[in-house]
């Protein structure tokens, strides 16, 4: 459990698909601390804190492709996503570090 | 394995008392383990509410969907349950919840989107029998020509599904928003436009009591599916009630995702 405000967010509605949200902060141009969320499907439920894991000390300039296959390589071949995707969960952390979804 | 069809198990049903909204959380964990463990056959629970709930999905940041602010003011629970999805804003007596604990058999072979369809053709049936021309709209809602009627979601423990729904008969639109953060263009997704006061779907198009739309949804699933009355096991509710102190009561759970 985190109580720490996370200064960047970015959201990112997967077409025919639920929202991704990335909640996160930068450190020397490296991710520091990141919280993926939204109302999407995994199974199990423990993959999402193997994708945050997958995340975390990416570097800022990472594209949306690394960061997709950063996630796609740190999940076990058996996780099941519903209306969620790498590449969407790597399309809103891309938002939230460009500070587009920012409240 | 092969898949399995409704009329493959000896479906029960169980509508009881009011509970708590944390002891229907710890509820839902409980039976879909114990059908995934064999000791339950397979069943069909209809929740009755004790008090107020705003039900967050398993993966959704409680800040981000809940004025939790507003929540405390209106004297509402705040609870995430074990399946993704999206929140709820629940008031006893306003919507129709209910779950089915099925071996996972039933869903053997189907894409995640066959299995929500599937687990609600009885739904759709029985509204049509109402008068409401409803439709599964993927992936996981059931929607009608004035709006989102219920919104489904699943989650897999072992051998088993749990595959929950919630409907809207007639939720205090206002209230919803106070309580639940939503971004302009979710509220679509909700089924209102700021303006609604009243999100009554069920209420609306059918003109009946919500007991009778459950009756009727009973009876739809008994004639198609085959449903003997059952109640809770002892054993069943005394877990249940020491997982809702232990996890679904406590912020550590509520909060896991800040």
């Amino acid at each position: 459990m985190s109580y720490t405000r996370h200064m960047r967010h970015g959201e990112y509605k997967m077409p025919g698909g639920k929202l991704v949200v990335a909640d996160l902060d930068v450190r020397d141009d490296l991710i520091a601390s990141v919280q993926i969320s939204g109302d999407f499907f995994l199974e199990p439920d423990s993959a999402l804190a193997d994708i945050d894991r997958a995340l975390l000390d990416a570097p800022c300039t990472a594209s949306t492709e690394d960061l997709a296959a950063r996630i796609s390589a740190a999940l076990d071949p058996r996780v099941q996503m519903f209306g969620i995707s790498a590449q969407a969960v790597a399309v809103a952390v891309r938002r939230a570090i460009d500070g587009e979804g920012t409240p | 394995m092969s898949r399995t069809n409704w009329r493959d198990h000896d479906w029960q049903l169980i509508h009881g008392e009011p509970r708590s909204p944390a002891l229907h959380m710890a509820l839902d964990e409980v039976l879909v383990e114990e059908v995934a463990a064999g000791r339950r056959a397979p069943t069909l629970r209809i929740w009755e509410w004790a008090s107020s709930a705003v039900v967050i999905g398993r993966f959704q940041s409680l800040r981000n969907e809940v004025d939790a602010a507003n929540a405390a003011a209106h004297g509402i629970d705040v609870v995430r349950r074990i399946s993704g999805g999206g929140a709820m804003f629940i008031e006893p007596g306003n919507t129709i919840t209910y779950s089915l604990y099925t071996p996972l058999s039933m869903v053997e072979g189907l894409s995640f989107e066959q299995a929500y369809a599937q687990m609600d053709a009885w739904v759709i049936a029985a509204l049509l029998e109402l008068g409401i021309m409803a439709w599964y709209q993927p992936l996981n809602d059931i929607t009608s020509h004035i709006g989102k009627i219920a919104g489904a979601a699943q989650a897999r423990r072992g051998n088993a599904v749990l595959h929950h729904v919630t409907m809207a008969y007639d939720i205090d639109a206002q209230k919803m928003l106070q309580v639940l953060r939503i971004g302009r263009e979710k509220l679509a997704d909700k089924g209102t436009q700021s303006a609604a006061k009243r999100v009554d779907p069920l209420r609306s198009q059918t003109g009946l009591p919500r007991e009778a739309i459950i009756a009727h949804m009973i009876e739809t699933f008994r004639h198609r599916h085959g449903l003997s009355d059952d109640t809770l096991r002892e054993d069943e509710v005394a877990r249940a009630q020491t997982l809702a102190a232990s996890k679904f009561a406590n912020p550590k759970w509520t909060a896991e995702l800040a």
